[in-house]
């Protein structure tokens, strides 16, 4: 379950942010250090229930990242709460944690690590990470010889390792090729059968459309639409 | 505590995989890391021992303990601030303490800086100095510059995010400190009436006392430990408050 109460998150705009002590320095002494907030998320408030999967759609910088990243403790809101039931599992790009100058194998042991498998669990289930992926052949080969499918691949294999309740993934399915997409989302659909959460923002309406009853629609930073994912996308368009 | 405790996998990993790349690929990868004390020393030693004359005893272990010490020291501050930044993007999205950044940083320099010392030990025995009582001093030293750097590392890893040329301030400081611990020279040097601000710098007071307690065979003084402790206890204080008030939002900062 997750829930939000009256969600903001507040930036300062970048032309305006101070960058080095020294500017900063010279903007205390000549009193200028004036600022404009700019809103990324304006009042949020909504529900999930646990096993739900809800889409989350709208245009670029509508705040679909910002909010996922909000949910997954990563930053916080500068106003309102929120609560989740579970442990959280944030994918947000597939392989940051991966050093090209490592191999396949030491890769996933480290990306385990940042992800919070514990090794062992890694061992026990290294074959099927890289049967996943379809790198059985590569596991000793660094990282940088391997082409970003199956980068994302291995990480995504990686990823579903977890033993998170609540998934949230923002834009992952970008790259990969035809068989990635599909076989990625049936091990989603296995994990909403298993009662987990998940939050999926996508430009891929067709793809919110399959996998997610309900979704929202953030508009420059506010939540203006909740419901019925065929809905919503009719709402979405005509904006 | 907690926090390590429940971390320690992802630490381990963290600063071993940074322990690997750095020293990667090349046979001589770790040698590097000892060409570079060597060769300082080398340059200080001429300069100093023969153009300038310092007198002090035993004066090349002198130098290579004071340079062991500040290299630590110097390195650990600026590679944690390059870590963090070369590790932005993990912070930026997988839901993971700035902190943990920080320990692991500390220990892949801490693990460099115990390998340094082990080699300084072998050459140290080889050329006779054979461990003594003191010598159990010699490790209390070495843990109290690590919590100094770890004290350190918390004041500097968010400034550093915040600021971005902060990195440079922190090499002019470096510098200057640099010359203001008796690393190249003895600090009865120091003339009497700057002496006390002089042992404020808790990197003085551990190398100092480091040195006493290996080449010199004997024990500080207590008080002066006690001294010690409490310096480099309130920098690590300082450092816990500026972390727990910046740490929230450095990853935001980056
Ligand atoms: N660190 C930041 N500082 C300032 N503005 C930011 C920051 N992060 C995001 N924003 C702004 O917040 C808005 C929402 O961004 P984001 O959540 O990434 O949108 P989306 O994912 O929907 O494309 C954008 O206008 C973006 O410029
Ligand atoms: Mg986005």
């Amino acid at each position: 379950m997750i829930e939000t109460s009256h969600i903001s998150k507040r930036y300062i705009i970048p032309h305006e942010k101070k960058m080095t002590a020294v500017e900063t320095a010279i903007g205390y002494l000549k009193h200028t250090v004036t600022y404009e907030p700019f809103f990324a998320l304006q009042d949020i408030t909504f529900r999930v229930e646990s096993g739900e999967a809800v889409g989350v759609m709208g245009k670029n910088g509508s705040g679909k990242t910002t909010l996922l990243k909000i949910l997954s403790g990563i930053i916080s809101p500068s106003e309102g709460t929120y609560s989740l039931k579970g442990s959280v599992a944030p994918f947000f790009s597939l392989g940051v944690g991966f050093h090209h100058e490592l191999t396949a194998r030491e890769n996933i042991y480290l990306y385990g690590a940042l992800l919070g498998i514990p090794r062992e669990r890694i061992t026990e289930r290294e074959k099927t990470i890289f049967a996943f992926a379809g790198v059985e052949r590569f596991r000793d080969t660094k990282l940088k010889h391997f082409s970003s499918g199956m980068v994302s691949r291995l990480a995504f294999a990686l990823m579903i390792q977890t033993d998170s309740d609540i998934f949230l993934l923002d834009e992952l399915f970008s790259t990969g090729d035809k068989d990635f997409v599909p076989q990625s989302l049936s091990v989603l659909e296995a994990y909403k059968n298993k009662g987990k959460t998940i939050v999926l923002a996508s430009h891929d309406l067709d793809l919110l459309n399959r996998h997610c009853s309900r979704s929202m629609l953030l508009h420059e930073g506010r939540l203006i639409d909740f419901g019925k994912t065929e809905e919503v996308i009719q709402h979405y368009i005509k904006l | 505590m907690n926090l390590l405790r429940k971390n320690a996998n992802m630490i381990r990993e963290l600063a071993w995989s940074d322990f690997k790349l750095k020293y990667y690929g090349s046979f001589l990868g770790l040698l590097w890391s000892f060409l570079r004390p060597v060769f300082m020393l080398g340059i200080l030693y001429l300069v100093f021992y023969s153009f300038f004359k310092v007198n002090v005893e035993h004066y090349v272990w002198f130098l290579l303990i004071g340079i062991v010490f500040w290299n630590f020291f110097s390195d650990a501050t600026k590679d944690g601030m390059q870590n963090i930044v070369s590790k932005a993007h993990i912070l930026k999205n997988i839901n993971i303490s700035p902190l943990i950044i920080v320990i692991s940083s500390l220990l892949q320099s801490f693990l460099t800086f115990m390998i340094t010392l082990i080699v300084l030990f072998l050459i140290l025995f080889a050329f006779g100095f054979y461990p003594t009582a003191s010598f159990f001093l010699f490790w209390f030293y070495v843990a109290l510059t690590t919590i100094l750097v770890l004290g350190t590392l918390l004041v500097t890893i968010p400034l550093s995010a915040r600021f971005k040329d902060f990195g440079h301030l922190w090499d002019i400081f470096l510098q200057m400190l640099f010359w203001m611990t008796p690393i190249v020279y003895s600090e009865s040097l120091v003339p009497a009436s700057y002496i006390k601000w002089y042992l404020l710098n808790p990197l003085s007071r551990v190398i100092m006392d480091a040195r006493t307690t290996i080449l010199y065979h004997a024990f500080p003084d207590p008080k002066q430990i006690f001294i010690t402790l409490g310096i480099v206890s309130l920098i690590l204080l300082l450092g816990c408050v500026i972390f727990k008030r910046f740490g929230k939002t450095l990853t935001e900062e980056l």
